[in-house]
């Protein structure tokens, strides 16, 4: 059966959202989850070379030869995210310093050419683009919860604005790596106790 | 001894698994038995040992050079990419030995950010060539290491009862997370190192 | 056989060509922008310890200043309309590396009117402490022609205990510095006297 393209576009937010359904991606939600104001960051990065680079790949399924689609589809993928560097750079400076490395890594971001191989180079481009636009908004989604829960805990603040009591002592832990990895594990967890469909 | 520095450093301090956050699909991924592991973390030391050799003179060489340094990424992932099928088609062919417990970790390395990371920020940290070359060697093994450790405790889930919400990766993230609080316990030993062996 | 191989070379070289030309496009036009961001965002707090009593916006305000076939770039302090003060980049050797420094001279009194550590790659806790203001305000107020050299070399700067490196990298930047001043000087004088014609 096939879906219909609203249902392409949600399924990224809970079907499978990654990176709880979709087990990939793990390090940028490890790495730059301490702030919400960096996992949204990168949230809108990936999600803007992700609806691109399915738009582009679903475009050139038929032209590219099979043999070497993925040198192709790196090629492509690569592009945006170099798009995405200087772009940031230009505009939004703070805070590409403060993601550093973590840019240039969406390039091997499993998430993306996982997208790639499994549905864009398969699907229509509206389907991609709406698969792409999805899985991106949900990953920035999971970002920011991340990231708003290891901010609230670790600093007392959420996007920068104090929201804790003024006696609040900050759990360092959460900020610290040993805390990503606790942090996303818990709300695994969580999750699962819910059924994949509702 | 400065070299020295460098590996406690690179393995222990800041573990690039543990401390630096890359890595993490193959570490979840493949680290369900402990030679698979092992296969995986050798495999690892080799390529990001040879592929840092290689970008750093294509950084220095031709980035550089022709003044194009804004296409590191793309240039350093064909990089990368050219060289793990590479090295897939000259193990096939001359170490059918080794190929035969390295190989099928091979095009899995390729997206393994880790590789990656590791190439641009020896670029980033304004390593010299040795250094670079080492930081490189001395990051595959804290990989490596952490991936056994991490696989050798995952083994034993199998036969613990684990409630069903936790199973599978939501466990392996905690099991990674108290892991890194043992790492972390490093801390400050490479700088107390370098401030007594470095004069 | 060969017309497979052909196309994927043909595809492969179109997506590659495609795919350089929007980022070259895309370079070309964030270019301006980044250098920018750069001087705002790393150099801009440093100008605003160094050049304090500016009014103007001293990137705004910048200067290319070609000297022995070196282009410096200097920033302009007024205060009103009134030049007072300039700022430039000097750079010496600390114990990790490369020390990158801020230095602001005052132009009616021949003194320095601040330094501000840049970039460093010093130990955390002893050498970073250069780019604390209890050293860095050592350097404050004295004249050009005075001897920046930390008390051990026969100097007058006292070095930060525990890291005499790190304080003989900063001595050294200053150093060359200031040995540039006298230079500069007519040469800022004489771009800042073309300008003001022009109006």
């Amino acid at each position: 059966m096939k879906k219909s393209l609203l249902q392409e576009f949600f399924k990224g937010f809970w079907e499978i959202l990654p990176p709880f359904r979709l087990v990939l991606g793990l390090c940028p939600i490890l790495a730059v989850t301490t702030l919400a104001e960096n996992g949204l960051g990168m949230g809108i990065a990936t999600t803007f070379v992700l609806f691109f680079s399915n738009i582009l790949i679903a475009l050139l399924k038929n032209v590219i030869p099979k043999k070497v689609r993925i040198a192709a589809f790196i090629i492509i993928i690569a592009t945006f995210v170099v798009i995405v560097e200087l772009v940031m750079k230009a505009y939004f400076f703070p805070i590409s310093q403060k993601l550093g490395l973590f840019i240039p890594l969406i390039v091997v971001n499993c998430i993306i050419l996982g997208r790639a191989e499994a549905f864009a180079s398969k699907n229509t481009v509206l389907r991609s683009a709406a698969d792409g636009l999805g899985v991106g908004l949900g990953f920035t989604m999971s970002l920011v919860l991340i990231s708003s829960l290891r901010e609230l805990l670790g600093a007392g603040s959420v996007f920068g604005i104090e929201v804790m009591w003024s006696g609040f002592e900050p759990f360092g832990f959460m900020v610290q790596a040993p805390g990503a990895f606790v942090c996303l594990g818990m709300i695994l967890a969580l999750i699962n106790l819910v059924p994949k469909k509702i | 001894m400065e070299y020295l520095v460098l590996a406690v450093n690179a393995i222990l301090v800041k573990n690039i698994l543990l401390a630096q956050y890359l890595g993490n699909c193959p570490f979840m991924g493949v680290s369900k038995k402990t030679d698979t592991a092992a296969g995986m973390g050798m495999a690892v030391i080799f390529v990001m040992t040879f592929a840092t050799f290689i970008t750093w003179f294509v950084h220095y060489y031709f980035l550089v050079a022709f003044n194009i340094e804004y296409l590191q990424t793309i240039v350093f992932i064909l990089v990368i990419a050219a060289l793990v099928q590479l090295i897939e088609m000259f193990l096939k062919k001359s170490v059918p030995a080794l190929y035969r417990s390295l190989g099928i970790f091979l095009p899995l390395i390729t997206t393994n950010c880790a590789i990656l990371g590791v190439a641009v920020l020896v670029i980033t940290k304004d390593f010299s060539f040795l250094q670079s070359i080492l930081y490189a060697f001395f990051s595959g093994i804290g990989f490596a290491l952490a991936l056994v450790i991490f696989a050798g405790i995952r083994e034993r889930f199998e036969i613990s009862h684990i409630p069903a919400a936790f199973k599978e990766m939501s466990i392996a993230l905690i099991t990674a997370g108290i892991i890194a609080m043992a790492f972390y316990g490093f801390k400050g030993l490479d700088t107390s190192l370098k401030s007594i062996l470095i004069k | 056989m060969i017309k497979e191989y052909l196309k994927m070379i043909i595809v492969l070289t179109l997506i590659a060509a495609v795919c350089g030309f929007l980022l070259s496009a895309v370079k070309t036009f964030t270019f301006e922008r980044i250098e920018e961001q750069i001087l705002v965002n790393v150099k801009g707090p440093a100008l605003k310890n160094v050049l304090s009593q500016s009014t103007n916006n001293p990137i705004n305000d910048r200067l290319e200043i070609e000297l022995d076939g070196i282009i410096h770039t200097v920033f302009i302090g007024k205060k009103g309309d009134q030049l007072y003060a300039v700022a430039y980049e000097s750079e010496g050797n600390g114990f990790g590396g490369a020390i990158g420094v801020m230095l602001g001279i005052d132009i009616e009194k021949s003194t320095i009117s601040g330094i501000g550590i840049l970039t460093h790659q010093e130990t955390p806790g002893l050498g970073s402490r250069i780019s604390e203001t209890s050293f860095t305000d050592k350097f404050k107020g004295r004249a050009v022609s005075d001897n920046f050299k930390v008390k051990k070399d026969n100097g007058s700067i006292d070095a930060i205990s525990g890291a005499t490196n790190s304080s003989r990298g900063v001595c050294s930047a200053a150093e060359k510095g200031v040995a540039l001043y006298s230079k500069l000087k007519v040469e800022i004088l004489k771009k800042i006297n073309k300008r003001s014609d022009k109006k």
